[in-house]
């Protein structure tokens, strides 16, 4: 009887410490990092329940073990053995009802959990995103303009109808908790109700090809009235490219071009739109070729049919089948880039 | 089961069960053709592969109390017979796979392919193994030479299967737009679904034939006897097994769903 | 040296390498004829290489001998039952023998290569990892045809599946050497069978690790489409490798039901089995039938890729979430299949140095079966993010929490066998112990991720890499070490040296509780899966480096278990006798076990573990053979 009980004080005393020593760590009362949105508070509280019921389970386990190891210990030399128990069926059926009942808990909590997650609002707004390799990309329908970050409204509800363009992406913003998959060939949903002011990162969480780490793109929560400034700025700025080389730059951000060509000179993924038209462009056969019209609207095109130097080949880029009118806007916007 | 039934009994128990086999295989094409019923034409498989797996697979005989110790030829066998099962248990898993992928795929709808040529295959597949089971009956009472004849008979019918879905089915079915790959953009997944299907399937019926020219070489240089002649029981075990297969893809390409170009 | 080049292995390697220039060769030749492309980056084409990999494996197998006896019943020639071993010392690892104790440490000691390259891997990566923005692995750089972060996924990838082989082998290595002993029989049912299934592993390997040099992959080692179906060459060698060593797999755990049914000794019942025997029966039933969609899932995508056929391509009517499905039926229960067996080392070795019986026996027995059962119905646990149907994400979720039940039924059950006992520590225990508490950790990570709303936060992050560790571990890699520590001497009449054994022991544990806390640490930071470079503003530049110390530090214990392993077996300390005073039948015939097992055949007559029971001997030796039936 007597280890019976030291241990259960034992047990329990563990359990304080593990959760107190979690909670020190700032893993107990909430997931990370500082949540920003509606839907982490039942996600959050979740974690916490089931951080306590692990503490618990934790030390039921390792504190006995322990105890045993201290207490029942063969001495050495010797060779006795330990109490002759083989099992006792009460006891067994009560560690395996009483577990199936917690998870059975845990199961609903987990259903009701979702269910707050997904709640739906009907007024809410629809943003639509389109994830590519290695950019995303967010158009407000209800404005017409395209825009490269996402620009939210505090306290409203946003539905994001995302899609791919290529492979298996993953919208994620560790602030919101929410994650969801973005596929090519269908629509999948993500409903977010951001209720923190701040800057954020959206970074896709499927691997996704070579410059998988580095797709991300911002997330801003702002009051309504500095939303609706925002929105106010990009329609003037969309009204504004109705120029060649405004649609040019509207089209680079569409098709996710400015995810792997810079427009300031630094490097990603492929090559530089900065100082490009009109230069000379060393080739990965040794060659020199200019980069004119004719030189840009095949890399669009037929992207292996030459590869600059220092980029890997086969080319990273797919073929992008584009009008001869968008590659004119392109080409206009590229030679703004000086 | 009649285990010590004498060996006309035997035969004349191939030929009723394949009478069976036929009369649900043509209730199976008009509730097709008629009614498009999917959980009947299911039911009506089941009930196919259920005679093919007792009588003609004698899947009972895994439950056979053994005679000898484990030394004997007679245990042996039965070790070989619970190895073949769990090979066939887990092959099935590969075609209950494509049949989910069809299923994911294609829905409640299917390929458009010649009904005259499918019925067709279907029969020489199913007489393939009434030949089948005749030969290794005629094994089982010592008759080798009984067992070559109706081996050979199984492998020409079998060829014919094989030749009758790659060579025959499978240039129509290009012919009329249902291709594999690009060319037809519309056909869709169909394409890929059939030719995977039909193909992973033909793959079998052609180990199969391997297998069977195998042990008619072998019954022919007097390997086996009737007591001994495990060879000849594994390879009619896995001739059925391909034909088992045939009796669920054969609905699941041809006759369950609405027929799309 | 000649005894190499005369062996089965070089011989496998030879043909392996001839047969896929023929392959490849044949399919070259046929493209040129059709006037299509003839050669690629890589010299070959794709679909050359493919079919070239494919005959090479076949070419290894029917060179190296190993079909020899099946060749010959094919042309009705009959071969002996038993063939005598005429090779000794290290010759006989590295040719075919038919005896499952051979066979046993062959798959043990591919195993241990594997999981030194796929450690070598992990090493190379954390090493990157160890600070944020690219070191050495950058842009510029370019190796096999990768450039920095290409081969850093490469290589990632590879450790994940080079890892999963790894286990699968050492899974084999202990099962095949020891449930035979264990049920009192002389081999497994099917010997042929048995070489058969090592030896195509080899040419699976070498398979696998060709996509290293045939431009890599990028996809992980789940190698989702669309992604995988425009992967350089590389992928197809993975989905190869991969498929061939499936065939490893089913046909192993054929072996093993087949032995268990048929091949036991007068008077074990089923409920007078060694407990290992019941976890190898549960994880070979899932090995035996679940491993096929694992194929069929690469085999669509192979095809895809060949023939443009469009399963998971949107843009011809494919469905791309399929893929998962189909993958994740196997890869789910897959898992299971690296656990059981080491759960059941961990069951079988505690009575042994508790001196009590196995408290709940027949519970532990069934709980086996009961997690081999549910594991078959909780896959889509790894697709709450996916875009399937909603619908299904709260049913898996309740699948997946049940699996709790049966687990909790070991762990509940090994600590009532630990208490009360009277206990000693020696290596083996040790790994078992350690493994018991990270087999905890990992199980204890679970819920957070089986419970659909948080796991929306923690997929696709280190958190999910430190459960997966952790289990991995628990349920694998200590009860391995503890297995081997524990039957070296039964294999080779020596000790391994037990202070470096607990050296071993005391550095790997602690340095993989840090791993594995802080990978489940900054994964809830925000770190993601599968990257090679993370943003410095995250703040976990520090717990990065402590990682790759960790890692470091494993791989150095793991260096100390390797010198021991070796040098133990000319020089360990002697051990001919029942050096663990189990009851265990093996253990009552003298070390190293002889070639045909046991000289007299035993016969049941008692339970398995009466530690502490008077006159209640488990088995007994049959003085004549036995005749009559079971």
């Amino acid at each position: 009887m007597g280890h019976f009980v030291i241990v259960g004080i034992l047990v329990i005393v563990m359990t304080v410490l593990t959760y107190f020593g979690l909670d020190a760590a700032g893993l107990a009362t909430q997931m990370h990092p500082v949540a920003a949105s509606a839907q982490a508070a039942p996600i959050d509280q979740l974690w916490h329940w089931e951080v306590i019921v692990v503490s618990f389970l934790f030390s039921l386990i390792v504190v006995p073990m322990i105890y045993s190891l201290v207490v029942f210990r063969q001495k050495k030399g010797e060779l006795k053995d330990g109490e002759h128990m083989e099992g006792n069926a009460t006891l067994e059926i009560a560690w395996t009802v009483v577990p199936l009942i917690i998870v059975v808990i845990f199961a609903y909590l987990g259903a009701y959990s979702l269910g707050e997650v997904r709640r739906v609002d009907p007024n809410a707004m629809v943003i639509n995103v389109t994830g590519q390799q290695f950019s995303w990309t967010f158009e407000y329908p209800e404005y017409g303009f395209i825009s490269t970050e996402l620009y939210l409204p505090i306290d409203k509800q946003v539905v994001l109808k995302m899609q791919s363009t290529d492979v298996i992406h993953s919208f994620w913003v560790p602030e919101f908790r929410v994650k969801q998959d973005v596929v090519p060939g269908r629509v999948t949903e993500y409903r977010i109700t951001p209720t923190l002011e701040g800057s954020y990162k959206v970074r896709c969480a499927e691997l996704c090809g070579t410059s998988h780490a580095y797709m991300e793109n911002p997330v801003v929560v702002v009051s309504s009235d500095a939303y609706d400034a925002w929105v106010a700025e990009q329609i003037k700025i969309a009204e504004e490219s109705k120029t060649p080389e405004g649609q040019g730059k509207v089209l680079a951000t569409k098709y996710g071009c400015v995810g792997c060509h810079s427009a300031d000179g630094s490097p990603l993924t492929g090559p530089t739109w900065f100082n490009l038209y009109g230069s000379e462009v060393k080739l990965a056969d040794g060659s020199t070729v200019t980069a004119d019209d004719a030189f840009i609207a095949q890399s669009i095109l037929e992207p292996n049919a030459t590869i600059v130097e220092g980029f890997p080949s086969p080319s990273v880029m797919p073929p992008y089948a584009l009008t001869d009118e968008e590659i004119a806007n392109l080409i206009a916007y590229i030679k703004t880039l000086k | 089961m009649a285990h010590s039934q004498d060996k006309s009994s035997a035969l004349g128990q191939g030929v009723v069960i394949f009478v069976y086999l036929t009369v649900l295989t043509i209730i199976e094409y008009f509730v097709a053709v008629s009614f498009n019923a999917t959980s009947l034409l299911i039911v009506v498989a089941i009930i196919k592969a259920a005679l093919v797996m007792y009588y003609y697979m004698h899947i009972y005989k895994l439950n056979e109390a053994d005679h000898g110790d484990e030394h004997s030829y007679a245990y042996k066998t039965g070790t070989n017979r619970l190895g073949l099962w769990l090979f066939l248990l887990s092959d099935g898993f590969v075609f209950a796979g494509l049949l989910v992928m069809r299923a994911n795929l294609l829905g409640l709808t299917r390929p458009h392919l010649n009904q005259f040529l499918g019925l067709a295959v279907t029969a020489v597949l199913l007489i393939s193994s009434f030949y089948m089971n005749r030969g290794e009956t005629a094994m089982k009472y010592g008759d080798v030479k009984g067992f070559m004849r109706n081996t050979i008979i199984t492998f020409v019918l079998g060829l014919g299967f094989l030749l009758g879905v790659v060579l025959v089915e499978w240039r129509m079915a290009a012919h009329e737009g249902l291709v594999a790959s690009f060319g037809n953009p519309a056909s869709g997944p169909l394409g890929g679904v059939f030719y995977m299907m039909t193909g992973m399937h033909a793959f079998h019926v052609f180990t199969g034939l391997i297998f069977l020219a195998v042990v008619w070489n072998n019954a022919r240089k007097g390997v086996y006897t009737a007591e001994q002649h495990w060879g000849v029981e594994a390879a009619a075990v896995y001739w059925h097994f391909v034909d088992l297969v045939w009796i669920f893809f054969y609905p699941a390409l041809y006759l369950i769903g609405t027929a799309v170009q | 040296m000649k005894g190499f080049f005369s062996s089965a292995l070089a011989r496998g390697l030879f043909w392996q390498v001839i047969g896929t220039l023929v392959g490849a060769g044949l399919v070259t030749g046929i493209r040129a004829l059709m006037g299509l492309s003839a050669t690629d980056t890589f010299f070959f084409t794709e679909p050359a290489w493919v079919l070239g990999g494919f005959i090479g494996a076949l070419s290894f197998l029917v060179g190296s001998g190993v079909t020899g006896d099946w060749i010959k019943w094919a042309r009705g020639i009959d071969t002996p039952d038993h063939h005598e071993d005429h090779h000794t010392g290290w010759e006989k690892f590295v040719n075919v023998s038919l005896d499952h104790k051979v066979i046993g440490i062959q798959y043990t000691l591919v195993a241990l290569v594997l999981i030194s390259i796929g450690g070598l891997f992990a090493l190379i990566f954390r090493t990157e990892l160890a600070a944020s923005e690219l070191q050495f692995l950058t842009t510029d750089m370019k190796l096999f045809g990768q450039n920095g972060p290409q081969l850093y996924n490469t290589l990632m990838s590879l450790h994940g599946m080079v890892m999963i082989v790894s286990i699968l082998l050492g899974i084999a290595g202990i099962i095949n050497y020891v449930v035979p002993l264990l049920l009192g029989a002389q081999d497994m049912a099917f010997p042929r069978l048995n070489a058969f299934s090592f030896w195509i592993a080899v040419p699976a390997a070498v398979l696998l690790l060709s996509s290293l040099f045939l431009g890599g992959f990028d996809t992980g080692w789940t190698g989702y489409p669309p992604l995988s179906a425009r992967a350089p060459v590389g992928m197809q060698m993975f989905f190869l490798g991969v498929f061939v060593a499936g065939w490893s797999s089913i046909l192993g755990a054929l072996n093993v039901l087949v032995t268990v049914v048929r091949m036991r000794a007068k008077g074990m019942t089923a409920m007078r089995m060694p407990i290992f025997v019941w976890a190898s029966i549960a994880t070979s039933l899932i090995a035996l039938t679940a491993t096929q969609f694992i194929g069929l899932a690469f085999q669509l995508v192979m095809f895809q890729r060949l023939f443009g056929m469009g399963f998971f391509d949107p843009a011809k009517g494919g469905n791309p979430v399929l893929f998962q499905h189909l993958f994740w039926f196997y890869s789910h229960p897959a898992v299971y299949v690296f656990i059981l067996p080491g759960l059941g080392v961990i069951s079988e070795l505690l009575p042994v140095f508790v001196r009590k019986p196995l408290y709940g026996y027949r519970w532990i027995a069934m709980s086996s079966l009961g997690i081999a059962l549910v594991g078959f119905v909780v896959w889509a646990h790894h697709m709450f993010t996916s875009g399937m149907n909603e619908y299904l994400r709260v049913p898996f979720m309740y699948s997946t929490l049940l699996v709790a039940v049966p687990t909790g039924v070991k762990f509940f059950s090994w600590v009532a066998t630990l208490w009360k006992g009277k206990i000693s520590t020696p290596t083996p225990m040790l790994f078992v112990l350690g493994g018991i508490v990270v087999f905890l950790m990992g199980g204890l990570s679970g819920p957070p991720n089986a419970t659909v709303s948080t796991d929306l936060h923690l997929h696709d992050t280190y958190f999910i890499v430190g459960h997966f560790h952790d289990t991995i571990f628990g349920g694998f890699v200590f009860p391995f070490f503890a297995a081997i520590y524990y039957w070296f001497p039964k294999a080779t009449g020596r000790k391994m040296n037990e202070t470096l054994g607990k050296i071993h022991f005391w550095l790997m544990t602690p340095s993989f509780f840090v791993l594995t806390f802080g990978m489940m640490y900054i994964g809830l930071i925000g770190m993601r899966r599968r990257i090679a470079d993370y943003d410095p503003a995250l703040g976990i530049d520090t717990a990065h480096l402590i990682l790759t110390i960790s890692g470091f530090a494993i791989a150095l214990s793991v260096l100390i278990f390797f010198y021991n392993f070796f040098v133990s077996i000319k020089n360990g300390e002697k051990a001919e006798g029942n050096l663990w005073n189990s009851r265990s039948p093996e253990w009552q015939v003298p070390s190293p076990m002889p070639v045909h097992n046991y000289d007299k055949p035993f016969e049941v007559v008692g339970e398995p573990y009466d530690y502490g029971l008077k006159d209640a001997g488990f088995v007994k030796f049959i003085e004549e053979p036995a005749k009559g039936k079971h």
